[in-house]
């Protein structure tokens, strides 16, 4: 697929290098017929240790310099906890990729077509179309999109990643892991959360586990009044307790 | 050296020395070796050798083919009004018009090249285009605009131009001129994401600014033709056209004035973070400069009917115009670049290897993307000279022709010698 570039490792697949543990761990899961993908990220369990952006990095091959996963910390400062009106303090993380909206302001505005909505919901970039415009990245309004400024680099040189690194010249986001789906495994980010802070699921689903998740806990979505639609959701903290 | 008082008619000024002419090709070679070495350097490394960043990713090439395709708008709007409406003011500027016009749009275009990231490719803008993307509308109608402008430059150089083709083609071309200009107004204004420019009035405030700064191009032009070509426009018709930028000044400074004082009053948060940045933030001694030099100054020189008929101060002060018109546009596209609307710390990754996060972006353009304007000034200025060479000096030799004997070109001294030393090409 134009989306990503799959890797040809030693193991056949990626799901068969995995441990029988691990690969249950990540399973996706029994899935309808017609899923639409989304994620839930529990900010009561994310400790801000950044796991998920460096396993993100690791698997997509994204290359120095870029991230296609960031985790943003509430509040005014990178390292400094927020003071609320009571002068107590509380510190949360919030990790920012691709909201994969329903309404997605970057593919309306792409020329060529080269960001596209596939059948579960996922917004995609076929490389072969992309012409580095950029007019992707001045539409989105969480700036989660980066650019291949130059030839892609990496440390070390050999890509490490299940998919190859994407032409320079052409912007490149989170993808769901979208290669992953189809051994049913899910995003790394989702697998590799020490807190396991992330929920992926079908938003179609009633009784799955992330509508579940949303209902009980109540969750929120980023840029909400923008009108973008987004598929991540993130779960309000519960406890709240002085640090 | 004679005069005529036939208002716009040709009159014959000292001729240039066919040094100056040398020196203004090599200058034009070395603007466009320059531009195309920086393009070839920029396309075989990539974008990262500009200043541009995950953040601040529209920069000066952006900027630039706003500023063009505005200033080219601006001065084909004019003419075709003014053909349309029946005044005879500008018929002695409207080939000069046209060719400042569509020099300006092609420039546009091929402005628009080294901002892609993969420039081979362009092409599959129009394979295969996203119909819903305003970059594909602005495509197609400034396709067209240079086709119709293409057109018209044809007609324009024709020794006995028809009058009825004329006003067709200015019934076409004035509405082209507002859509093209409006069109690039849209690639900016449709954005949830960017709500600075996210408003009704983008459109209108890019066709005001589009006409002062193509007004103030045409008459900067007009009057260096003035002084290395035969062709010459009297200070009449240079007036008239001054006192209408006079007008469109206070029109696009009542457009800014509502949009600034609407978000400072009662804007979104995100809308006032954004306009801070131009009123009191990083951008503040370019926008404060765009005002006072580009509007302030010349509204009031421009409003003295002396002052405006004199060519250095009719000059300085067009020139004043158009620095102010690319000031606006640098603080318009910066500004919101500045200030995306998730700022948290830390921020966007840099883009290039060991460049770090950072949420306080700063834009320096890097000697790539001057390279490349340079370049893009030196296109301009080509296809402006090639423009008045084929196009407005036979075009007014002809009209002069026509006046008869006792006309302009009508001497005694022996045949006629042409413009910059060359012999007479039709004897």
């Amino acid at each position: 697929m134009p989306e990503v570039t799959i890797r040809q490792q030693g193991a056949s697949s990626e799901a068969d290098a995995l441990p029988p543990a691990s690969r249950d761990y990540g399973r996706i899961g029994p899935r309808s017929e017609a899923p639409r993908w989304g994620m839930a990220v529990d900010l009561e369990r994310c400790i801000g240790c950044w796991s998920c952006a460096v396993i993100c990095k690791s698997e997509n091959d994204v290359p120095l310099g870029m991230g296609w996963n960031r985790i943003l910390t509430a509040g005014d400062d990178l390292d400094t906890p927020e003071v609320d009106e009571f002068g107590d303090l509380s510190m949360h993380w919030v990790p920012l990729a691709c909201q994969h909206c329903d309404d997605a302001p970057c593919e309306k505005v792409c020329p060529t077509s080269a960001t596209y909505t596939d059948e579960t919901g996922t917004v995609l970039v076929n490389q072969d179309l992309c012409i580095g415009c950029r007019y992707c990245m001045a539409a989105c309004p969480y700036g989660v999109r980066v650019f291949n400024w130059g030839d892609p680099e990496h440390a070390p040189t050999f890509g490490t990643g299940m998919v190859e690194s994407r032409p320079t010249g052409s912007v490149e986001k989170c993808t769901l892991c979208v290669h992953r789906r189809e051994d049913d495994l899910v995003p790394s980010c989702v697998w590799s959360c020490p807190a396991q802070a992330r929920i992926f699921g079908d938003l179609d689903d009633p009784d799955g586990p992330l509508v579940q998740a949303i209902r009980s806990r109540g969750g929120s979505q980023l840029l909400e009044d923008k009108g973008t639609g987004p598929k991540v959701w993130y779960l309000e903290p519960r406890r709240r307790r002085p640090l | 050296m004679t005069t005529t008082l036939i208002p716009g008619a040709v009159a014959v000024p000292e001729r240039p020395s066919s040094t100056a002419w040398r020196v203004w090709v090599a200058a034009l070679g070395v603007g466009l070796s320059v531009g195309l070495v920086s393009f070839l350097y920029q396309w075989s490394n990539g974008l990262g050798v500009t200043g541009l960043s995950n953040t601040v990713t529209w920069g000066m090439y952006i900027v630039s083919f706003m500023f063009l395709v505005g200033a080219s708008a601006g001065g084909l709007i004019v003419v075709a009004g003014s053909e349309l409406v029946g005044t005879e003011r500008f018929a002695a500027l409207s080939r000069l018009a046209v060719v400042v016009s569509v020099a300006a749009v092609a420039t546009a275009a091929g402005t628009i090249l080294p901002d892609l990231g993969r420039p081979q490719l362009a092409w599959r803008m129009i394979t295969q285009p996203h119909l819903t993307s305003p970059l594909v509308w602005d495509m197609a109608v400034l396709l067209t605009y240079l086709v119709i402008g293409g057109v018209d430059l044809y007609l324009l150089s024709r020794p006995a131009v028809p009058g009825r083709a004329m006003r067709r083609m200015a019934q076409i071309t004035l509405p082209l001129a507002v859509l093209v200009h409006s069109v690039t107004a849209w690639i900016f204004g449709l954005m949830v994401a960017r709500p600075f420019w996210n408003t009704p009035l983008l459109a209108p405030l890019f066709i005001t600014s589009a006409l002062v700064s193509g007004t103030a191009l045409v008459i900067v032009v007009a009057l260096v033709v003035r002084r290395t070509t035969p062709v010459a426009f009297d200070d009449r018709t240079l007036g008239a056209l001054a006192k209408l930028m006079l007008w469109f000044i206070a029109a696009d400074a009542f457009l800014l004035s509502a949009e600034v004082l609407t978000t400072l009053l009662s804007g979104s948060p995100d809308h006032q973070t954004q306009l801070r940045v131009i009123l009191t933030g990083r951008l503040a001694p370019l926008f404060w400069s765009e005002v006072v030099l580009g509007v302030v100054v010349p509204f009031v020189v421009l409003a003295n009917a002396r002052w405006r008929t004199r060519p250095v101060v009719l000059g300085t002060v067009s020139v004043l115009a158009v620095v102010g018109v690319f000031f606006k546009r640098i603080n318009i596209l910066l500004s919101s670049m500045f200030e995306p609307l998730v700022d948290l710390a830390p921020g966007l990754p840099g883009g290039r290897p060991g460049q770090p996060f950072d949420v306080a972006e700063v834009y320096l353009p890097t000697w790539v993307e001057w390279g490349v304007l340079l370049g893009m000034v030196a296109f301009f200025c080509t296809l402006v000279t090639l423009g008045v060479h084929h196009v407005v000096i036979p075009g007014h030799r002809s009209d002069s022709a026509d006046e008869g004997p006792g006309g302009a070109y009508d001497r005694a001294d022996g045949p006629d010698r042409a413009a910059f030393g060359h012999p007479r090409e039709d004897g």
